[in-house]
């Protein structure tokens, strides 16, 4: 004798709330917004430490000496905030 | 890393020339900074890459438990030895225990025959490129075991992937030290190291561990760290 389930599942057409819409797929958009090192040239020392810890490679060295970070490869892991010596780095929102 | 060598990531090479223009690796992983350490440090080398296979801790020279599933990458040297490098992730199958920081892989391969084998993380880059360059140099086999902090695994935010690695140096968990022929020498050493509870309560890993789990890690630590300082004494003098 098989015993009823007690457990629903999810109807499909929830899970994929948000995802169709007007019948075409859209892009999986994440609520919360990328982030992205923005360098005060101020305060940088053009150390190369950023370039150096920065796991993706994504950070690499612009004509004038200091560093910018190629929004391709970044992942916004904040790793050259947190190591950054003198602080140069932020991580703000990309628009 | 002291003031002086803070700039001395300007005289290592910029071009990223066997790094592939975007991976697959999580936010902040260690695994993909230490391989890119490592291949920062081979570029000017005439490494022969083709010729580099992956392979899972070697049973025959390593005990395979010691780091379960590591990729080890092994380098031919052009005189047929090999420079075995090991991406050790401590990655537990089930629960983490305080055996798992006893790493016993780099004394194996030292015994086992390979002439410089050493210890390395990500955290302190100069070191070990310096590390690198060296076992890639000796005339021999050599091994390097590279301690990688993972994000999602251990349990912390992508950002402290360097700050984590250069405590588990700190609080003496993981230290840094090499053995060129049988003389060890501690490359990296604090006078004032860090409790390994200070380690321990910024990972999720270890939401599950007691104050007595605690205390025999620390006791571990500390007795893995003197016989290592009692081998570094023993071998100059």
């Amino acid at each position: 004798m098989a015993t009823k389930s007690t457990k629903k599942l999810t109807p499909v057409s929830k899970l994929l709330d948000g995802l169709i819409a007007g019948g075409k797929l859209q892009a999986y958009t994440p609520e919360k917004k990328p982030l992205k090192p923005v360098w005060d040239k101020l305060i940088c020392a053009r150390c190369a430490l950023c370039s150096l810890y920065c796991p993706d490679a994504a950070i690499s060295r612009q004509e004038d000496g200091y560093f910018e970070a190629d929004l391709d490869l970044c992942k916004s892991c904040g790793i050259c905030h947190r190591e950054c010596w003198f602080g140069a780095i932020s991580m703000q929102e990309v628009e | 890393m002291d003031t002086y060598s803070l700039f001395a990531g300007q005289f290592l090479p910029f071009t990223e020339r066997y790094l592939p223009g975007g991976h697959n690796a999580c936010a902040g992983s260690g695994t993909a900074l230490a391989l890119r350490h490592v291949y920062k440090a081979l570029e000017e080398k005439n490494v022969d890459f083709a010729k580099a296979s992956w392979d899972e801790t070697p049973a025959g020279i390593f005990a395979p438990h010691e780091a379960p599933g590591a990729p080890v990458l092994v380098l031919p040297k052009p005189d047929e030895s090999s420079l075995y490098i090991c991406f050790d992730a401590e990655s537990a199958p089930k629960k983490i225990k305080t055996e798992h920081f006893a790493k016993k892989n780099p004394a194996k391969a030292a015994a086992s025959g390979c002439l410089y084998v050493a210890t390395a993380s990500p955290s302190h880059p100069f070191d070990l490129i310096e590390k690198v360059r060296r076992g890639w140099s000796v005339a021999g086999s050599a091994y390097i075991h590279i301690l990688c902090p993972c994000p999602s695994d251990w349990g912390f935010d992508a950002e402290n992937t360097v700050r984590i690695g250069r405590m588990a140096v700190e609080a003496r968990v993981f230290p840094l030290y090499e053995i060129a022929e049988g003389h060890y020498n501690i490359t990296v050493e604090d006078k004032n190291p860090r409790t390994v509870a200070d380690y321990i309560h910024r990972q999720d890993r270890f939401s599950t561990w007691k104050k007595n789990t605690i205390a025999a890690l620390q006791q571990q630590t500390d007795d893995s760290y003197a016989q290592l300082k009692n081998n570094a004494a023993h071998e100059i003098n």
